[in-house]
């Protein structure tokens, strides 16, 4: 099942999951990401603003997703995190890597 | 067992199958106990919420027989406290103590470092034939994250 929207760029694509980011909805994303990365496109923004909870799997598919784009020589960034995903990435050390943007403008900054 | 609890203390309880559609459950049952309990500091909830998930998870990917496990959750809000009691059917479990956030490149082993940084006490104990967890968070002190 797959709970995400996806909207291509052109020189980026932006997937946006809703609801619970957690270890029903984290696995789809994730595959969708590998899709992606293996068909050229690198550069990828998680649009975060309908998440409203995210789980130790949605980090994780977040995470895998971030080395499969960076090893293609591309990124995986993230934009308009809720007050729960914030605390979770904080609380993890993953907002060193995945820091978390306010908006998908700021995302894109040197895209 | 930890007794009847104080007078007037609701207990919120959900009974089923340990399976990934009844997580929705989990979260709506301690969305109700938010709601009646409207001086709740909603970061406490949140953080609490995200622990108790944590544990839930564990016990929905690694109990067996897969689909099989029954669990009940018992969430009470205390004054000075929140707490969830869960117990489930699954398989005798060992859970490591003191689990190690791991690195930034990890995919996973972080849930159970998630929740016993978030939770106050964490306890388990394996009685007839069923796991007994007791997950408490302490209320009003400076959040964590």
């Amino acid at each position: 099942m797959t709970n995400f929207e996806e909207v291509d760029h052109g020189t980026h694509v932006v997937l946006a999951p809703e609801g619970k980011f957690n270890l029903v909805a984290a696995p789809p994303l994730k595959a969708r990401i590998d899709d992606l990365v293996a068909a050229g496109r690198i550069r990828l923004v998680i649009d975060l603003h309908a998440v409203d909870f995210i789980d130790s799997s949605g980090l994780g598919a977040l995470i895998g997703g971030l080395k499969t784009a960076r090893q293609q020589g591309g990124d995986l960034r993230i934009a308009a995190a809720g007050n729960q995903v914030r605390a979770v990435l904080k609380l993890t050390n993953l907002d060193r890597i995945l820091i978390p943007h306010a908006t998908i403008e700021e995302a894109l900054h040197d895209w | 067992m930890t007794g009847e609890g104080t007078p007037g203390e609701k207990a919120y309880e959900l009974e089923g199958f340990a399976v990934p559609d009844q997580l929705d459950a989990v979260h709506a049952l301690l969305a109700q106990a938010a709601r009646d309990h409207p001086a709740l500091d909603p970061m406490d909830v949140m953080l609490f919420e995200t622990a108790i998930i944590e544990i839930a998870n564990n016990v929905v990917e690694y109990g067996r027989p897969e689909g099989e496990v029954r669990w009940k959750f018992t969430i009470r809000v205390r004054e000075d406290e929140i707490e969830a009691e869960l117990n489930d059917t699954g398989q005798e479990f060992t859970p490591a103590q003191g689990a190690v956030m791991p690195g930034e490149e990890a995919e996973g082993g972080r849930g159970l470092a998630i929740a016993e940084a978030l939770l106050d006490r964490i306890e388990f104990e394996r009685l007839d034939d069923t796991n007994h967890w007791r997950m408490v968070r302490r209320l009003g002190k400076t959040p964590e994250a």
